[in-house]
C-alpha cells in the first residue's frame, strides 16, 4: 500500500487545471485581439468577462467543496449549509460598509465567525442522525434567513433588498483588478482541493468516511466520532466562509437568497452532478452548473430553469454517480436509469 | 484449573426490554485468560447479555466490573481503549470499504495520531504492520483491496474477527463468530480463535451455538434460558447436567432455579 509517487503525479490534474485556468485569460485575450500585457492592466473586455465568470464558478466550487466534505465524505446531509455562507458574505459586507474596519481584520472576523457557527451546528450533532440533523440544520439556517430579510435590519443587512455598496479595497477590486481577484479566488480553490485531498487520505479523513459508512462501527472501533464531526463541520464552514467572503467582494450586491435552502441546494446539485464524495467532482460541477445555467439563460430567458430543472432529473436517474464518479468506473449504465424513470410513472400493485 | 483472577464480574445485571426481562439478574464471573462460552436456546438472552457486557446497552439494573473498574455508563467509544473488543452476530463492518482500510481502521483507533490532518495514512508504519499482520492471520491477504461487501459470508466473518484482534484487546467478546459459516470453515475459524486466546492470554467470551465447538474449546460454560443462569461449569459438568439437558430439548417452562 505504500504510495512513493510525488506531488506533482499524484496531483496532475488539479495542477494542470492550475495551469490552464492561469493562462485561460490571456489565451481568451488573443481572441479580441488584446495582448497579454493589455489582460495584465485588465484592459480587454471579453476576457475580463471570462475572468468574472470564472470567479463566479470559483466561488461555487469552494462552496460545493465544503458541502462535499461534509455531505460526501463524512455523511452529513445539512440543509443549512448556505448560512456558513451567507453569514460570512453578509459579516464582509456590514464590517466594511457599516463599521469600516480595515481588510485582514475583516478576514479574521468572518473565519472566527465561520468557527463559532461549525460549533453552534456541532451543538445538535451527538443527539440528532441522519434526516433529524438535515432538518434542524435547515431549521438554524431559516432563522438566520429571517434575520436578514427582516425589516428591522434594513440598514445593516439591506433586508430583501440586499446589500449594497459594499467599499471593496482597492488592491482586490473586481473592477479595476479584476485579473488579480480571479488569480487569488483560483489560488484559494487549488489551495482547498490539495488540502482537501490531503485531509481525505490522513487518519482523520478516514475516520470521517468510516462514519459516512457505517457510525456505530466506528464508535465500536474505539473513535469517538462526535468529535471528527465537529473537525469537519470546522473545516467545511471555513471554506463555505472563505467563498463567501469571495462572493461579497466580488458581487456589486449581496442578495439574500443566497441564505436560504435554495442556495444550499444548489451546492447539493453541483455534488450531485460532479460525483458525490469525489471532491474533484464539486469543481466539475460548479462548472457544469454555472456554465449550463449561463447558455440557457442566454438563449432562453426565463424558461431556461425548467430545462435545467428536467436536465438535473435526467443526471440522479441516469447519471447517479455524477461525472466525476462515471468516468472513474468507466462505464455509463443507462438500463437501470430507465428502469428508475419506469418506477416512478409506472402504478405500484 | 489453576485459580485465576477474575477480570469481568457482573452483578445482579438486569435488563428489561419492556415488561420481559431478557436478562434477568445474572450475576457471573469471568476469568482472566481464560475461553468462556455463553450459551442457550434462542431468546435466552445472550446477544442482550453481551450487549450489556460491551457497553452497547444499557442495564436496567446492576453493574459490570471490568478489573474492578464499574464499566456501567461508560461511552462505547471507551471500550477498545479499555481493552474491550467485541465482534457481532450479525456481520458489522463498512461494506464499501477495502478490507484492507476495515483492518486498518480498527488498528488505527490505537493510535496517538488520530487527529493529523494532513498526514498520510499509508505512511504510518506501525499501523499498515499491523494490518498487514492481521490481515494475513485471517487468511483475506489475497482479497485485502477488494470492497469488504463482495466477499462470501465466511470471509466476511473473518473480516468481523479480524477488526477486533487488531486493536489486540485483552478481552474479546465474540457474538457467534461462526454464525452462518460453511460448516467447513468454521474449524478454522475456531482454531484461530484459540490460537489467539493461547498465544497472548488473551480472554475470550464466547457466545456459540455449534455444540462441538463449544465442548472443545471451552474452559467454562455459562448456560443461559430465559434471561437467568440455568448452569455453570466446565465442559464435563455441563455436558452431565440433566437441566440443561432438558432445557436444550425445550419443554422446560416451569423453570425455577
Amino acid at each position: 500500500m505504500k504510495n512513493n509517487s510525488s506531488f506533482l503525479t499524484k496531483n496532475r490534474g488539479i495542477l494542470i487545471f492550475f495551469a490552464v485556468m492561469l493562462l485561460a485569460p490571456f489565451l481568451i485575450g488573443l481572441f479580441e485581439g488584446s495582448t497579454p500585457l493589455m489582460i495584465w492592466g485588465n484592459q480587454g473586455s471579453l476576457s475580463k468577462f471570462i475572468e468574472g465568470l470564472g470567479i463566479e464558478i470559483f466561488i461555487l466550487a469552494l462552496f460545493a467543496l465544503s458541502f462535499d466534505l461534509l455531505f460526501g465524505i463524512t455523511g452529513l446531509l445539512s440543509f443549512g449549509h448556505a448560512m456558513f455562507f451567507a453569514v460570512a458574505a453578509y459579516l464582509t459586507g456590514i464590517a466594511l460598509k457599516t463599521l469600516a474596519m480595515p481588510f485582514w481584520g475583516v478576514v479574521l472576523l468572518v473565519l472566527l465567525a465561520a468557527i463559532v457557527q461549525a460549533l453552534l451546528f456541532s451543538l445538535v450533532l451527538p443527539r440528532v442522525k441522519g434526516i433529524t440533523f438535515t432538518l434542524v440544520s435547515l431549521g438554524l439556517a431559516s432563522v438566520f434567513h429571517i434575520i436578514v430579510m427582516s425589516s428591522d435590519m434594513i440598514n445593516l443587512t439591506g433586508a430583501d433588498v440586499g446589500l449594497q455598496g459594499v467599499p471593496v479595497p482597492a488592491f482586490i477590486s473586481p473592477v479595476t483588478e479584476r485579473l488579480r481577484f480571479y488569480v487569488i479566488a483560483l489560488t484559494l480553490l487549488v489551495a482547498t482541493y490539495l488540502f482537501y485531498r490531503r485531509f481525505v487520505a490522513s487518519p482523520t479523513g478516514r475516520v470521517c468516511v468510516a462514519i459516512r459508512e457505517n457510525e456505530d462501527r466506528a464508535k465500536m472501533l474505539g473513535y469517538n466520532t462526535t468529535i471528527f464531526k465537529v473537525v469537519v463541520m470546522i473545516i467545511s464552514s471555513l471554506t463555505a466562509a472563505t467563498a463567501g467572503m469571495l462572493h461579497a467582494l466580488y458581487q456589486p450586491s449581496i442578495s439574500p437568497s443566497i441564505a436560504d435552502l435554495g442556495f444550499t441546494v444548489t451546492g447539493l446539485l453541483i455534488v450531485l452532478i460532479g460525483g458525490v464524495g469525489t471532491l474533484s467532482g464539486a469543481i466539475v460541477g460548479a462548472f457544469a452548473f454555472r456554465l449550463l445555467d449561463f447558455t440557457l439563460r442566454r438563449f432562453m430567458g426565463e424558461s431556461a430553469s425548467f430545462i435545467t430543472g428536467a436536465i438535473y432529473v435526467i443526471f440522479v436517474l441516469f447519471v447517479p454517480y455524477g461525472i466525476v464518479g462515471t468516468i472513474r468506473m468507466r462505464q455509463l449504465r443507462t438500463k437501470p436509469g430507465w428502469q428508475r424513470l419506469l418506477g416512478m410513472v409506472k402504478p405500484k400493485n | 484449573m489453576t485459580v485465576r483472577e477474575t477480570i469481568i464480574e457482573t452483578q445482579n445485571l438486569t435488563k428489561y426490554f419492556g415488561a420481559l426481562a431478557a436478562v434477568d439478574d445474572v450475576s457471573i464471573k469471568i476469568q482472566a485468560g481464560t475461553l468462556h462460552a455463553i450459551i442457550g436456546p434462542n431468546g435466552a438472552g445472550k446477544t442482550t447479555f453481551f450487549n450489556l457486557l460491551s457497553g452497547n446497552l444499557k442495564p436496567t439494573s446492576g453493574k459490570v466490573f471490568y478489573k474492578g473498574m464499574d464499566l456501567t455508563g461508560k461511552p462505547i467509544h471507551r471500550m477498545i481503549h479499555l481493552g474491550i473488543g467485541r465482534s457481532f452476530q450479525i456481520t458489522n463492518i463498512f461494506p464499501n470499504l477495502t478490507v484492507h482500510e476495515n483492518i486498518r481502521l480498527a488498528s488505527q483507533a490505537m493510535e496517538d495520531n488520530n487527529f493529523h490532518f494532513l498526514m498520510d495514512t499509508a505512511k504510518m508504519d506501525r499501523c499498515e504492520e499491523r494490518t498487514a499482520e492481521v490481515v494475513e492471520r485471517v487468511g483475506l491477504k489475497s482479497q485485502s483491496l477488494l470492497p469488504a461487501r463482495v466477499l462470501s459470508h465466511g470471509d466476511q466473518r473473518k473480516l468481523e474477527l479480524g477488526m477486533i484482534l487488531a486493536p489486540d484487546p485483552e478481552v474479546l467478546l465474540l457474538d457467534e463468530p461462526t454464525a452462518g459459516m460453511a460448516t467447513e470453515q468454521v474449524p478454522e475459524l475456531i482454531t484461530l480463535i484459540q490460537e489467539v486466546q493461547q498465544s497472548g492470554e488473551k480472554t475470550v467470551v464466547l457466545v456459540e451455538h455449534n455444540m462441538n465447538v463449544v465442548m472443545s474449546v471451552s474452559d467454562k460454560i455459562t448456560v443461559m434460558h430465559q434471561g437467568k443462569v440455568l448452569a455453570e461449569g466446565t465442559p464435563a459438568e455441563i455436558a452431565a447436567n440433566h437441566e440443561v439437558q432438558t432445557a436444550y430439548l425445550g419443554g422446560l417452562y416451569d423453570l425455577k432455579v
